[in-house]
């Protein structure tokens, strides 16, 4: 029994021996497995996760403050600043901050000061949020004002903003269009603004530093620093007397002959650089964010119109140049000339039998710059059109300059080029005709139309470039005799300036406005030329849009360029040869 | 060429150094260590004392530390309130530089002109240097002789009115 008893426990000892074994090993693999899964989320956590959250810890401790660069400042060819960055405030609340028997208080003064809604104000306190604007942009003495008044959750917060001079009238600002605008996050918008966006912003500049769980900066923190880079200074060919008188003009003009609008662009012969460059109307760039934004197109530069007559000048001095025609070269004009199966005719309708190009260009007749064109041929008009500039956009810096190309030479029907020698046809901004006729006035020689003369003190490398000769300087000669006898004799008589009737160049246009390929009564009237004619001081364009002038419902002649932009045109002259001390030859 | 004066000073200077016995360092102790002994020793501190000396220690560090922070903390403010200072002048020349500019603006200067009664004078000095032999109130060119037979003209008319003819119209005028 006791041999069975003994042979029965030995078994049950094993047994014993292999269960504890088994229930070692379980709970060491358990042990192993829960340390493996804690291992693995360490790992997780440390190596995996490692780069987010040490950017996240460092985002708490670790601050990059921007030190805004100081936006350069635009001043004209007297060094008279166009524009300047003044500080602006906005005023905002934490009304979780204002307790509730202050609130009446912080409301009246807000009110009192900025002239906000008290109701509103108070409404906007009761809301017990954390942070709410009160105004935005308004004035340093109102902040002054505010300051004092020490209203307990409100705070102020400084801005830069660019400030325009002042225009014409309360609603524009001097110089809008051309300038442009900057908006409240420091982007140049139109104009001079948008082109030299990035060498007048300059490049911000930045802090970086430690800070503790209070906020407070580590002194002996490991700092950081990169000081700002201002933006460049501007300086304009632009003149900002003759601006203004321009615009002045411009502006009595247009309302004179009950215009849709009106721009005037002048530019200095000898380099290109633009004197004025006007609109009406205009706007106010220290009030951008309240403008229409159809007042922000710039008409000079993105508006594209049929010259017309204008457009004579590049088409004869071509001819004379190519040797096809003289000033005295007579031809027959009987009123109408059929060319590619189309009958053209004169303005008036009428036959001028024999005359000479002279009297083509001062009673501008369409039939003498359609034979002039055929005497040169397609070739050589095609060219010249491409010599003076117009068919490529003129480049001038300035945003937002639209033109057409036209269509290749050999794609040209006959009937078009007869057109675009009379300037229809063919559209063009107001800078390319004025470059275009300017190569009259600066000797047969193509001068680059642009605005900047230097960025902060590099010369515009424009001016250092050779002006490419399109024309010989005889010819140049003998169109501006033409163009003097236009003022004389012809129809630019309207723009004589008084002491300069012998010694100025112009010439008048008028062209129909098509709409849906068909030309209405509607016309773009504009006048062109240039004072003293021998040596010239400034090269002027006056382009009216739709003018409508008391009695042209009767007779629509009087929309005419010598009627409408002419007289502009002597007005702006007259105030410029005064404040030029221009003096005739 | 070497000097045997030169080799014997060598060789002297390289067994010296071999010879050269290794220095002992002394331990020393510290200022604060020896000050506290004798402190102790003198004033007979049991282990109580000892701890009031320590914590009197550390009472007196951290006092030096707040006054250190409070004055930092202080000098913060002062800078802060410096920059702010600072933002303010800078607005303030901002806005002065932009009245002088707008006082030489032109629309400035033509409004102070005219309310001062002052008017654009009309150059009237110029004197040419022969007289103008032209007509200035001449209207422009007179028309040539029109052969165009008249019914032609008033068809030509007609039918440009009317759009039913290709012609391009004459619009480029004046």
């Amino acid at each position: 029994m006791s041999a069975g008893a003994l042979g029965k426990r030995a078994p049950r000892r094993v047994e014993h021996v292999i269960g504890a074994r088994w229930r070692i090993l379980a709970l060491l693999t358990i042990a192993a497995l829960l340390a493996g899964a804690v291992w693995a989320r360490l790992a997780y956590w440390q190596v995996l996760r490692h780069v987010q959250l040490s950017a996240q810890a460092q985002s708490q401790y670790h601050e990059l403050i921007e030190l805004p660069a100081v936006r350069g400042a635009i001043f004209d060819r007297n060094m008279t600043q166009l524009v300047v960055n003044t500080t602006v405030y906005s005023a905002f609340v934490s009304p979780d901050q204002v307790a509730a028997r202050d609130r009446e208080r912080v409301a009246t003064g807000l009110s009192s000061v900025l002239g906000v809604d008290k109701a509103a104000m108070m409404q906007k306190l009761e809301s017990g949020s954390k942070f709410a604007y009160v105004l935005r942009r308004f004035p340093k003495a109102k902040a002054d004002q505010l300051r004092a008044l020490k209203l307990p959750g409100v705070g102020l917060e400084d801005e830069t903003q660019r400030s325009y001079l002042p225009g014409i009238a309360a609603g524009s600002s001097l110089a809008a269009n051309m300038l442009g605008f900057v908006t409240y996050d420091g982007q140049g918008q139109r104009g001079l603004e948008q082109y030299y966006q990035k060498e007048l912003a300059g490049t911000p500049g930045y802090i970086s530093s430690y800070r503790d769980l209070a906020n407070r900066e580590i002194i002996l923190g490991t700092h950081t620093h990169q000081d700002p880079i201002n933006g460049s200074n501007l300086v304009l060919s632009v003149d900002a007397n003759v601006q203004y008188q321009a615009e002045q003009a411009l502006a009595d003009g247009v309302k004179k002959a009950n215009a849709e609008s009106g721009s005037v662009l002048i530019m200095d012969p000898a380099t290109g650089g633009i004197i004025a460059w006007a609109d009406y109307p205009s706007y106010d760039a220290n009030n951008f964010n309240h403008t229409d934004p159809s007042l922000f197109a710039d008409n000079v530069s993105s508006y594209l119109y049929e010259p017309g007559s204008v457009m004579k000048v590049v088409t004869l001095s071509g001819a004379m140049n190519q040797g096809a025609i003289t000033p005295d070269t007579v031809i027959n004009d009987p009123g109408v000339l059929s060319v590619g199966g189309y009958r053209i005719y004169d303005w008036d309708h009428r036959n001028h039998g024999n005359i000479n190009y002279t009297y083509v260009l001062a009673h501008s007749l369409n039939v003498g710059a359609m034979k002039a064109m055929l005497a040169e041929g397609h070739a050589a008009c095609y060219s010249y059109l491409k010599g003076f500039g117009l068919t490529q956009p003129s480049g001038i810096d300035v945003a937002g300059e639209t033109s057409v190309p036209l269509p290749p030479q050999d794609q040209m029907s006959d009937s078009q080029y007869a057109t675009t020698s009379f300037g229809q046809g063919i559209g063009v901004n107001m800078i390319q005709m004025l470059a275009a006729v300017n190569v009259v006035a600066n000797g047969g020689k193509y001068a680059p139309p642009h605005v900047v003369e230097r960025v902060g003190t590099t010369i515009n490398p424009l001016l250092l470039k050779p002006q490419r000769q399109v024309i010989t300087g005889a010819t140049a000669q003998q169109m501006t005799a033409m163009m003097e006898n236009v003022v004389q004799h012809g129809s630019g008589w309207t723009s004589r300036v008084k002491g300069f009737e012998l010694d100025q160049a112009g010439k008048t246009g008028t062209s129909q406005i098509p709409v849906n390929g068909q030309y209405t009564l509607d016309v773009w009237a504009s006048f062109v030329g240039f004072l003293p004619a021998k040596h010239p001081k400034f090269t002027m364009i006056v382009v009216m849009r739709k003018p409508h002038y008391p009695g042209s419902n009767s007779d629509w002649t009087l929309n005419d360029g010598y009627l409408t932009a002419a007289p502009v045109w002597q007005k702006i002259a007259q105030a410029m040869v005064v404040d030029w001390r221009i003096t005739p030859d | 060429m070497t000097s045997t004066r030169i080799l014997t000073r060598r060789r002297l200077g390289a067994t010296g150094a071999q010879h050269v016995p290794a220095r002992r360092r002394r331990r020393t102790r510290g200022f604060v260590q020896v000050a506290g002994s004798v402190a102790a020793d003198r004033l007979h501190l049991n282990s109580y004392g000892h701890a009031y000396l320590w914590f009197g220690a550390a009472l007196i560090g951290i006092l030096f530390y707040l006054a250190l922070a409070a004055q930092v903390t202080q000098s913060s403010y002062d800078i802060t309130r410096l920059q702010d200072q600072q933002r303010q002048l800078v607005a303030e020349q901002d806005q002065l530089r932009y009245q002088e500019v707008t006082l030489h603006a032109p629309a400035q200067v033509q409004q102070q002109a005219a309310q001062s009664g002052m008017q654009r004078a009309a150059p009237t000095a110029y004197v040419p240097a022969q007289q103008v032999a032209i007509d200035l109130q001449a209207p422009a060119g007179a028309a040539g002789t029109d052969a165009t037979p008249l019914w032609e003209r008033y068809l030509a008319a007609l039918f440009n009115k009317v759009g039913g003819t290709r012609d391009v119209m004459a619009a480029g005028r004046h």
